[in-house]
């Protein structure tokens, strides 16, 4: 299902959406002579004589145009028969509508017959599903998980990371040029690197005419994708990054003039990217210059920023690597990621990533290796072998078969007597295996080792790297044999998900889920909304990202804080700009962000937040539309078809009278608009308080906001919101909505359609998520368990539907 | 059958044949003929022994001394030049200023490297010639090169400072020169040699792709299928490319040159790694990949032992060792006639290497400027600073001992660019460029 274009990008208001269903659209004229009725094997319960009925009125009056099954493809009409409009709206459109030539044909209890049958056969969603031979694919690895599992390769000869809370960096202050532990003077966590000492001294203890200081810490990344570093410094430095032997700033001597310093790297999302500094005002007889240090960065989409402590952590996190080599995008016309298509573009990076992973393994793990390894023999190159070997298993997720050793590491080091060069051609050839690239071909690898890897594939879209779960897999903990292998596999979860790469993984959920992609810009009329620049958007985005973090990371994990959290991430800009709601609690002079005052009914969780609000509005006026189909969708989880004409919204100039609600129902009033738009714009309207760039206002062009709307679920029931509060209440407690967040986080994490595992897998995870009291941790536990055991059983053989 | 007579035969001319075959290094030069220029800076360190250096003589039948002994062979293509001084003052120790202000004959900016005497400093505030030369190669269409110039280093310390850096592509940009020749064959021939690596190992994955493939069911087949025929047709490419190339490269006798295995980057190791890197300098320079290159031996106050020498002490430690102290004399004098035997092991690759362009030796259309931060080292003078030169890259008469007196060494760099066919009025600092280039040097 496509999700809507981005309208806060356009400056220009180009395209509106407006809903039909597909009926109506029937523009030509079937007729229906001769054609012999043709039932679909995926018809549901034909024994029905109502059904029955109305299947021999669909054969006879809507086949020939609507096709077999109405999946379209005929001359007269292309497109399949699905939609989102109930049995009772299918049968007035049918009655008032169908067939074109003749209207008057299908009226009454006909039209109901073959409403009920379109419907149930394969017009509505549960239909549709039921059809759907939703069967688990076999897939390549995904761009993401291609990185994710080099870094975990890499790792694995390092350690695994680990989640800390404390943040900012660890810094040493010496009275000294140099390491010097009895000129030691302070030592303290420095919440952020910005630093204009002059030339006084640093810290108390320290003469300012020669000091030096040591940082050290992680960097914490939140999104995948393209950072630049900038340090600002008028002092000796050097910065090492992701290993300690990677220099990836070298200013040891310093020289007028040459202050700053940039370099741009690809980053991954939930990495931890060790970071050490070495500062250094040396004593010299000339003048010294004043001592400046900043650490800067520009994330992606975003502006240059000193680097907020909520990224920085006070310790040297184990050494790790972000694949530079550009991957090209994968498919998601299912709403994720699959690897489902191979072609040459992707063969080429595949292929470029290798070479990539295969000169660092050389430069960074195989000395490492050989450290570890010093007391081991090394006769016929056999310490260069184990590396080898210990690399391809971990690689392949599974023992090395005797052919496989042969082929992935005996012929390729006798191929090359030189040690790099024979760990480069290994690792083409391993990166480059179906072995790695395709994860569930693990058919013949034992049970615990297909365990293990389903788990990292849910919980990290990675591979088993750390040596406590690989130690399970050598105990064969998750053999079937054993009694309560569930139950381990189930601990083994929960262990997981208290880990960084979950976190980067959640994060990539919830930005989808909000229809939020970093990289992408949000402009806005800088005259109606002065001071919302890109600075600004980065503070909300850093705003949204610790209220998603707050809420999933604390014990209860509850789904429904989204949605019920009265407080905002805030600093002094933001509470200036945006008032109630956004005024910091405390002390808020640094970049760092603290807990707003609570509000009074203004701010509901994510709902609200100016991030989302924004995006989902024009350059100039909000969007109820954008919003209302944001919360359909994605919240409620409704299909909706996209009209077949674009529409521009009514110019507001043109209508200087009307408020924005008003002028979308001037336009939308139509009853054929109606069908979609009356659930639209119903749960659009009630965020009206919420202008373009999420900022709370009673008034629209002198007018009260009207923020009532509704809801009419898919049983018929029927809601009624006053205000975004009790539309937050609704979204929050509601069944449907529920499913809909399980079924979206299980085909975030597990990458195949929750309708594969069968209509009980589903009932017991939104059962289970409820009984939990909405515990998101949970649920991507039990997820995991789902898909660590349940597919297994099944084999991949199986062709179920 | 030379390789006209092919191209004869084939029916083509040279130009079209190295459009077909694709590389730059295969314009075999025959049809265009356009000569191919090209400078070479040779460094090594800590001053010499001005005694057993230059010559006697002046002019064509000058003598050499022990440390120019190994360059016999050479001496009508040799060029030696006393007198010039490195007369830039400013910040930073005359080591630093010795390799720092060389090529570039301009101060360095106030920074707080110290070294042993004088102020601190930071990086030179200008570019260096050999940089200067290289841009204006590559801004001309016909003299541009896929790398216009190339850095070799020998055992540099793996640290930037101002003693470690030669060349400079601006102010306050120094260029570090890759010491590792690993490094340096990746950075030339990486592209090619990993595709040769692919070529040879795609069959053996296809196998594997149908060991693995049994067990899948039809549909899944079907995609493990489709990258499979991805990986058959990339092999198909890249074997007939290969084929291709190889047969290109037996024409125009250039080859990928093969290095030493698992040579570690280690001071014992000095000889074989000076030796790989002259072999790479000499190949990248039969392909065409630069015209512009430097080879700095350690680095400024560097500290080789040459054990193969059976000298254990250190270079630097030795160069500040007295006069009268007659053994350190004695290894000064074999270290830096161990220099020389580099600089002739190099002119000597040159000279029996045909220049791709048609136009003799890669030796006849290259000169080799070897120098040094010092003029001698327990004084720390920059007068007399080491210039001797070898082959025929600039259009200067060879055979000849010069002794300028003490002349401003930016005025061997204009010289330097005149001699390239690039006159400039002033290079580096203006004030020691008053006089021009040095006179009576063109041919």
């Amino acid at each position: 299902m496509k999700s809507l274009p981005a309208p806060a990008a356009n400056r220009v208001l180009r395209t509106r959406w407006s809903f039909r269903i597909a009926l109506t659209l029937a523009t030509v004229i079937g007729v229906l002579l001769g054609v012999p009725p043709v039932v679909s094997a995926a018809d549901p319960d034909i024994a029905d004589p109502e059904l029955e009925r109305g299947r021999q009125i669909y054969a006879d009056q809507c086949l020939s145009c609507h096709g077999e099954g109405g999946k379209g493809e005929t001359e007269d009409y292309e497109k399949p028969l699905i939609g989102d409009a109930s049995i009772g709206e299918l049968a007035e459109i049918i009655a008032d509508t169908m067939p074109e030539e003749d209207p008057e044909k299908c009226t009454g209890e006909d039209a109901a017959a073959v409403a009920q049958f379109i419907y149930e056969s394969f017009y509505s969603e549960a239909a549709r599903l039921r059809n759907r031979p939703a069967r688990q694919q076999l897939s390549r690895l995904t761009g993401t998980q291609v990185r994710q599992s080099l870094a975990d390769l890499y790792q694995h000869f390092f350690a695994p990371p680990y989640r800390m809370n404390e943040r900012g960096f660890n810094a040493s202050y010496f009275n000294s040029g140099r390491w010097d532990k009895k000129e030691l003077k302070v030592e303290r966590v420095d919440p952020v690197l910005d630093f204009d000492f002059g030339r006084e001294s640093p810290v108390e203890g320290v003469e300012p005419t020669e000091f030096y200081i040591h940082w050290s810490g992680s960097l914490q990344v939140e999104h995948t994708g393209r950072y630049e570093i900038v340090v600002e410094s008028t002092c000796s430095m050097k910065l090492r990054f992701g290993h300690h032997d990677h220099v990836l700033i070298n200013n040891h001597v310093q020289s007028e003039g040459k202050t700053e310093f940039r370099r741009a790297l690809s980053l991954i999302g939930g990495r931890q990217y060790p970071i050490q500094i070495d500062f250094t005002q040396r004593k010299r007889k000339t003048e010294l210059p004043p001592a400046k240090f900043s650490l800067r960065w520009v994330p992606p989409g975003g502006t240059e920023t000193v680097i907020p402590p909520e990224n920085l952590i006070p310790s040297t996190l184990p050494s790790t690597f972000a694949l530079q080599t550009k991957l090209p995008p994968d498919d998601r016309s299912y709403g994720y990621d699959r690897g489902t298509r191979v072609d040459r573009q992707w063969d080429e990076a595949i292929t470029a990533a290798a070479f990539e992973f295969g000169a660092i393994a050389g430069q960074e793990l195989w000395p490492q290796y050989k450290r570890k390894h010093r007391q081991d023999p090394d006769e016929n190159r056999a310490r260069l072998r184990g590396f080898l070997e210990e690399l391809a298993t971990t690689a392949f997720r599974a023992p090395l078969s005797e052919p496989a050793k042969k082929l992935y590491v005996d012929d390729q080091v006798a191929a090359a007597e030189d040690d790099l060069l024979a760990i480069a051609r290994s690792c083409l050839l391993i990166i480059k295996s179906p072995r790695f690239l395709y994860p569930l071909l693990d058919h013949d690898a034992p049970h615990s080792n297909r365990v293990a890897n389903r788990l990292a594939l849910v919980l990290y879209d990675s591979l088993p790297s750390d040596d406590w779960l690989l130690d399970q897999v050598r105990k064969d903990a998750f053999a079937l044999e054993n009694g309560d292998a569930e139950n381990r596999v189930r601990q083994t979860a929960e262990k997981m998900v208290n880990d960084p790469r979950l976190h980067g993984k959640v994060m990539e959920m919830f930005f989808d889920w909000l229809h939020l992609d970093p990289a992408v810009e949000i402009a806005k009329d800088p005259e109606q909304f002065a001071g919302f620049d890109k600075a600004m958007i980065l503070d909300l985005r850093r705003s949204l990202e610790q209220t998603i973090s707050e809420v999933f990371w604390s014990d209860s994990s509850d789904y429904r804080q989204l949605f019920f959290k009265d407080r905002n991430w805030t600093n002094a800009r933001l509470g200036e700009f945006y008032g109630e709601g956004w005024i910091p609690s405390g002390e808020s002079q640094s970049i760092e962000l603290v807990h707003s005052q609570p509000s009074n009914n203004k701010t509901f969780g994510v709902l609200t937040h100016p991030m989302v609000m924004s995006r989902l509005s024009y350059f100039d006026a909000t969007s109820p539309v954008h919003r209302g189909v944001f919360l359909l969708r994605r919240v409620m989880g409704r299909t909706l078809r996209p009209p077949n004409e674009a529409f521009t919204p009514l110019d507001a100039e043109l209508h200087p009278m009307l408020t924005t609600r008003e002028r979308l129902e001037l336009q939308t009033g139509d009853a054929k608009c109606q069908v979609c738009h009356s659930k639209i714009n119903a749960l659009g309207f009630p965020l009206e308080n919420y202008d373009a760039v999420g900022r709370f206002r009673e008034q629209e062009r002198g007018k009260p906001i009207d923020a009532s709307g509704g809801y009419i679920s898919r049983d018929g029931q029927e809601h009624k919101f006053a205000s975004a509060g009790e539309l937050a209440s609704f979204l929050a407690e509601n069944e449907h909505a529920h499913r809909a967040f399980v079924e979206r986080a299980f085909e975030h994490f597990a990458k195949q359609p929750l309708a594969a595992y069968g209509e009980q897998v589903a009932n017991d995870l939104v059962k289970q998520f409820r009984d939990s009291g909405f515990h998101m941790r949970r649920l991507i536990v039990e997820i995991a368990v789902v898909v660590a055991t349940q597919q297994l059983d099944q084999g991949y053989n199986n062709e179920s539907t | 059958m030379n390789r006209r007579d092919f191209l004869a035969r084939m029916g083509i001319s040279g130009a079209a044949a190295t459009l077909l075959m694709g590389l730059p290094s295969l314009s075999l030069g025959a049809a265009a003929g356009e000569r191919r220029r090209r400078v070479v800076f040779v460094f090594s360190p800590n001053g010499v022994i001005p005694k057993h250096f230059w010559p006697d003589q002046q002019g064509e039948n000058y003598d050499l001394k022990r440390i120019l002994q190994p360059l016999a062979e050479f001496q009508d293509q040799m060029l030696t030049m006393k007198g010039i001084c490195n007369r830039i003052k400013g910040d930073g120790d005359g080591h630093m200023r010795g390799i720092g202000c060389l090529l570039t004959g301009i101060e360095l900016f106030p920074g707080d490297i110290q070294g042993g005497s004088d102020t601190p400093a930071g990086w030179s505030m200008g570019i260096s010639v050999d940089q200067h030369i290289k841009n204006q190669l590559q801004a001309d269409a016909a003299t541009r090169t896929r790398f216009g110039s190339l850095e070799f280093g020998v055992m540099v310390p793996d640290r930037a400072d101002t003693w470690t850096r030669l060349s400079y592509a601006g102010p306050n940009q120094p260029v570090a020169p890759i010491s590792d020749p690993y490094q340096m064959f990746d950075k030339l021939y990486g592209q090619a040699k990993n595709r040769q690596m692919l070529a040879s190992v795609l069959d053996d994955l296809a196998g594997d792709f149908k060991r693995v493939r049994h067990a899948l069911s039809g549909e899944d087949r079907q995609l493990l299928d489709l990258h499979l025929d991805l990986v058959r047709n990339v092999e198909k490419e890249l074997q007939t490319e290969l084929a291709a190339a190889t047969k290109n490269d037996s024409l125009a006798e250039h080859a990928v040159p093969k290095l030493p295995a698992n040579i570690e980057e280690q001071n014992d190791n000095m000889p074989q790694i000076t030796e790989m890197q002259i072999e790479l300098m000499v190949n990248s320079f039969l392909a065409d990949f630069a015209r512009v290159g430097s080879l700095q031996i350690t680095n400024s106050v560097g500290q080789p032992r040459m054990r193969w020498l059976d000298i254990n002490e250190g270079h630097h430690g030795l160069s500040h060792e007295p006069d009268s102290n007659e053994e350190a004399y004695e290894k000064l004098i074999r270290i830096n006639t161990w220099y020389a035997e580099q600089v002739a092991h190099m002119a000597r690759r040159m000279k029996e290497t045909p220049d791709p362009s048609g136009h003799g030796s890669l030796l006849d259309n290259t000169t080799i400027i070897w120098t040094n931060e010092l003029g001698k080292g327990n004084s720390h003078t920059r007068d007399d600073i080491p210039f001797v030169m070898v082959g025929g890259g600039l259009d200067f008469k060879t055979g000849q001992a010069y002794d300028f007196g003490r002349v401003p060494h930016n005025r061997l760099l204009l010289s330097i660019l005149e001699g390239f066919g690039m006159p400039q009025a002033s290079f580096g600092n203006p004030d020691f460029c008053g006089d021009g280039p040095l006179t009576g040097l063109i041919a």
